[in-house]
């Protein structure tokens, strides 16, 4: 095992599949030098033409990427900031996610989309969402959204692989969290969730960034409540097998996402514990997700994003 | 039309207080003092300042872009620069005195690059139906350069003969990206011949040759005869943003382009032709140089008492969400 | 009261705003001739300066209204097929939304977005589309869903008076639906539910298209159970009151709409019922939604869409 940053991990994935297939290459704006890290230092292995640096064409590079990945290639399109995707909704919700559907299956889109998601850093509306809904909501697409080193590498390399187009979200408030990795090549399937941490009062569901405020409450409840985290690492396919599991132990269930609450993940999962194992329940499950407003930057971005102290509460409202 | 001595000397006063702005920003945020983005633009405050001062009404609309944090367009338009001081410190100013930025037809900035074009097209079809010969300012990047909402706008403007004035701030540079690479033609003027619309490429580094071209489409676009697209070349002198690497794709940037351009320094050039005409002693000059000095010092005292921007509870947002 | 039909319902209310306020404006692809009728007959009443057709350039079209509005006009722009708004996410779901709200609430944008939705008609995976969630999620929007003529005028209307931006989504599949509606001006407010149908056993909350799947439904079992039709008309603001009332009468809940499932708009709908009502509920919540995939062209249609015989099973399911 060796240790290594949240940013390098996903950038040693990309290596590592550039290295083994030619035909993966990368797109986007300053990805040469990588506004994020995550893609920096690609180009001096591996050319200008495998790691392409583009106008501002948030359009073009989406509907480049699945009209290359239509035609052979691996695509792997860096949008930035996850917000800028809103730009290419035609290219990726209609495009990457229905063509191979619409054409009866005669296409493949292999095609990674990624971008830095998430807040806590201040940086306002348009520069902190974690638009996961979007893409949860339309069939087609997948949806990845790692916590930890590990899971950002293994699980890059699974979205490079996989024939269908993925959306791969990073968070940008996780980059320099360290971790642990293997020092021989792996692989994380999509659609297996990870216990992040066993328990047997409540099941905590939660993705990115809210895996680590829950891993956080998880020490600081322990002598009041035993409190299981479940990640389930894809969104889409999502592992609600996994969930359900640990539901029937605990009987009670707190879903947390950082997307706005309406019609949101945290929504749907809630939803899929209800019909799943209603008759395991002891109590109703319990949502904690952004509020309904647009992200406002600074100070005030705590009164929309989840807080820690939600999810206490809604540990606190499960167990009653 | 020629410029009075006074409009001249405003010139010189508005690049000067802008760049001192710009340096209040870079150091408050690279020492710690504040938080979140800075684009900084010192060497480019020849094009918004030359554009706008004089050639837009009040009733005028206006889209900047985010060098600099449009604090030249602020300042020329005649708004406070008190607000946007305290924005950025995330501090409340209260009840400034002077026209607010909606008043002045500045209604933000896109945070997306491109979002820009569109809104300027929908200003543009207002100040046609209103019909009182109001004229739309809309400015971009030379990275904007590369995104599909310009042509949709564009193209509209000119079948619609829309009152805009699009005007490219051609700085050489998007984040990392050098516009050599990213624009398939030298001038990105030229793309106007393609909407049948009147083009010009203008020394950015210049205020006067700014004013005039852009007075020249303004006029155009008043008496009805449709868009134009001025590009003024002018360059980036620091990062994207503070704390982001300064890079051509992945190498340092040229020391010596950045050399050649800062000894075309807006602010010099100007000042040495205003002395050498006799308009302004370098006595005055140092005059308005240190007004400018005092009123930033004054500006970041102001903000330094105002109270934080928190409010008490979340029932703001509300107020914020929707209109009544 | 007179009869008529859903498009032209919404053809007077477009037509008496128009009249009503001379900052009010049509701007859109082909609205001069009108591809589903709505927008027809005005050009020839208002002249090319109010019914303004444009290029194909959706990303301008919205953009441009949402501009318009923000600078003191009251535009209605027409996208056509409501899946043409994905072209349009940076405009719609960034600008639109958040700027009332990024901006202090300082600037209004007093937009309606318009566009037919829906399926029945069999055209396939990118013109047959319901994109409610993607609105509903989206925080700052609000979002009208008629379901009959006198919902379709009244809607139309107050969305244009409102001063925030309002998606507006008629159903190709209503076009002709005949309907009464009164001689004289009307209104009906945002945030009102309507009861299409009393009952007392089971509460069917239904949308647009599928109030009519849900009507019809309702009458075939009327012998066996007596089931009560709620449509919400507006999905923002949503009128969870009236639904709620209705489960604490019947206990009993089935939720039916043509957007796709996952993240959907019976997710979220379930999920406040959950929240809100659930010591009333004898049975869990059922949601009847479009199957998670792209939409089917031709006869496989119906394997996507929800069909009555979907209503008639989820009942019998809450009835068990």
């Amino acid at each position: 095992m060796k240790e290594i940053t949240y940013v390098q991990a996903i950038a040693e994935a990309l290596a590592e599949e550039l290295e083994r297939d030619e035909k993966v290459f990368c797109i986007g704006e300053d990805i040469q030098t990588g506004t994020f890290g995550a893609t920096a230092g690609l180009v001096k292995k591996f050319g200008p033409d495998r790691i392409m640096d583009t106008p501002i064409s948030e359009t073009a590079i989406a509907g480049a990427a699945v009209g290359s990945a239509m035609t052979g290639y691996r695509p792997v399109a860096d949008f930035m900031f996850a917000d800028f995707m809103y730009i290419a909704f035609d290219e990726i919700l209609c495009k990457a996610a229905k063509w191979r559907f619409m054409h009866e299956g005669t296409q493949q889109i292999p095609v990674v989309f990624m971008a830095a998601m998430g807040g806590y850093l201040g940086l306002g509306a348009e520069h902190s969402q974690s638009p996961v809904s979007y893409y949860m909501h339309t069939p087609g697409i997948k949806v990845v959204v790692p916590s930890t080193p590990y899971d950002a590498k293994g699980l890059m390399k699974s979205a490079i692989r996989d024939n269908n187009a993925v959306v791969y979200l990073y968070h940008k408030a996780l980059l320099g969290s360290t971790g642990e990795i293997p020092e021989e090549e792996y692989l994380v399937p999509l659609g297996q969730a990870d216990i992040k941490r066993e328990g047997k009062d409540v099941t905590l569901v939660a993705t990115g960034m809210q895996v680590q405020f829950a891993l956080n409450i998880a020490e600081q409840m322990k002598d009041k409540v035993s409190i299981e985290i479940i990640d389930p690492r894809s969104l889409e396919p999502l592992d609600i097998d996994t969930i359900v599991k640990s539901v029937e132990k605990t009987g009670r269930a707190v879903v947390v996402d950082e997307d706005t609450s309406r019609c949101g993940a945290a929504c749907e999962i809630s939803m899929q514990i209800v019909e799943k194992a209603f008759d395991y329940l002891d109590a109703p499950v319990q949502r904690v997700a952004a509020k309904n407003y647009p992200i406002p930057p600074g100070a005030m971005e705590k009164f929309v994003l989840p807080q820690p102290q939600d999810i206490i509460d809604a540990v606190e409202a499960v167990m009653g | 039309m020629k410029l009075e001595k006074d409009q001249l000397v405003k010139f010189y006063s508005l690049m000067v207080r802008t760049r001192k702005l710009d340096n209040l920003m870079i150091e408050a945020l690279n020492s710690g003092r504040m938080a979140g983005f800075y684009h900084a633009g010192p060497g480019e405050e020849a094009v918004g300042i030359g554009a706008c001062t004089f050639n837009m009404r009040d009733d005028d609309y206006l889209y900047p872009h985010h060098r600099s944090h449009a604090i030249g367009f602020t300042l020329a338009r005649g708004i406070s620069p008190k607000g946007w001081v305290c924005r950025h410190f995330d501090k409340n100013p209260g009840e400034v005195e002077g026209p607010t930025a909606e008043e002045r037809g500045i209604f933000g900035i896109s945070g997306t690059i491109g979002g820009g074009f569109p809104l300027s097209l929908g200003w543009g079809i207002t100040a046609k139906k209103n019909g009182k010969n109001q004229a739309v300012l809309s400015f971009f990047g030379d990275g904007a350069s590369g995104r599909g909402t310009l042509h949709e706008s564009m193209n509209m403007a000119a079948i619609w003969k829309l009152p805009i004035v699009w005007i490219c701030e051609n700085n050489q540079f998007g984040q990392f990206m050098p516009i050599k690479d990213a624009f398939a033609r030298e001038d990105i003027a030229d793309i106007a011949a393609g909407y049948n619309m009147p083009s010009a490429v203008v020394d950015g580094q210049d205020v006067l040759a700014v004013h005039e071209a852009v007075e020249v489409a303004v006029q155009k676009a008043r008496a009805g005869d449709g868009p134009s697209l001025i590009e003024c070349k002018t360059y980036r002198m620091r990062g994207h943003a503070e704390g982001v690497p300064d890079v051509d794709h992945v190498d340092p940037r040229s020391e010596k382009d950045k050399e050649a351009w800062r000894k075309r320094d807006p602010i010099v050039l100007f000042k040495e032709n205003l002395i050498k005409q006799r308009i302004l002693t370098a006595e005055e000059v140092s005059k308005i140089d240190k007004e400018a000095d005092d009123e930033v010092a004054e500006l970041d005292k102001y903000q330094q008492e105002c109270p934080v921007m928190v409010p008490s509870d979340a029932s703001i947002l509300d107020v914020f969400l929707y209109a009544e | 009261m007179k009869q008529t039909v859903y498009l032209m319902a919404i053809n007077e209310a477009l037509e008496e705003e128009i009249k009503r306020d001379e900052k009010v404006f049509i701007i859109g692809e082909n609205v001069q001739q009108g591809t589903f009728g709505v927008t027809s007959g005005l050009v020839q009443k208002f002249g090319t300066e109010r019914v303004m057709d444009t290029p194909l350039a959706e990303t301008a079209v919205a953009g441009a209204a949402i501009g318009a509005a923000m600078a003191g006009f009251r535009p209605v722009a027409d996208m056509m097929f409501a899946d043409f708004i994905y072209i349009a996410g940076d405009e719609i779901m960034l600008k639109a939304a958040k700027w009332h709200f990024m901006h202090g609430g300082k600037v209004n944008v007093p937009v309606v977005i318009m566009a037919a939705m829906g399926g029945g008609m069999k055209i396939g995976a990118e013109h047959s589309m319901c994109p409610e969630a993607l609105i509903m999620h989206t925080p700052g929007l609000k979002l009208a869903v008629p379901s009959t003529p006198y919902d379709a005028k009244g809607l139309l209307k107050t969305a244009i008076r409102d001063n925030n931006p309002v998606i507006f989504f008629y159903n190709k599949g209503l076009l002709g639906l005949p309907g009464e509606i009164p001689e004289e001006e009307y209104l009906i407010p945002f945030g009102q539910a309507d009861i299409k149908r009393e009952g007392s056993d089971v509460t069917v909350v239904a949308i647009s298209r599928m109030v009519h799947m849900a009507l019809e439904v309702a009458e075939k079992l009327k012998d066996k159970v007596s089931v009560e039709v709620v449509d919400p008309r507006t999905l923002e603001p949503l009128d969870i009151d009236t639904i709620v009332e209705s489960v604490k009468k019947t206990g009993r809940v089935v939720i039916v709409d043509e957007d796709n499932r996952r993240c959907g708009v019976t997710a979220e709908i379930s999920a406040q019922i959950f929240e809100t009502a659930f010591d009333y509920l004898d049975a869990p919540v059922q949601r009847v939604a479009a199957a998670d995939m792209p939409i089917a062209a031709g006869f496989l249609e119906d394997y996507v869409l929800p069909q009555p015989k979907d209503i008639e099973d989820a009942i019998e399911r809450v009835m068990a």
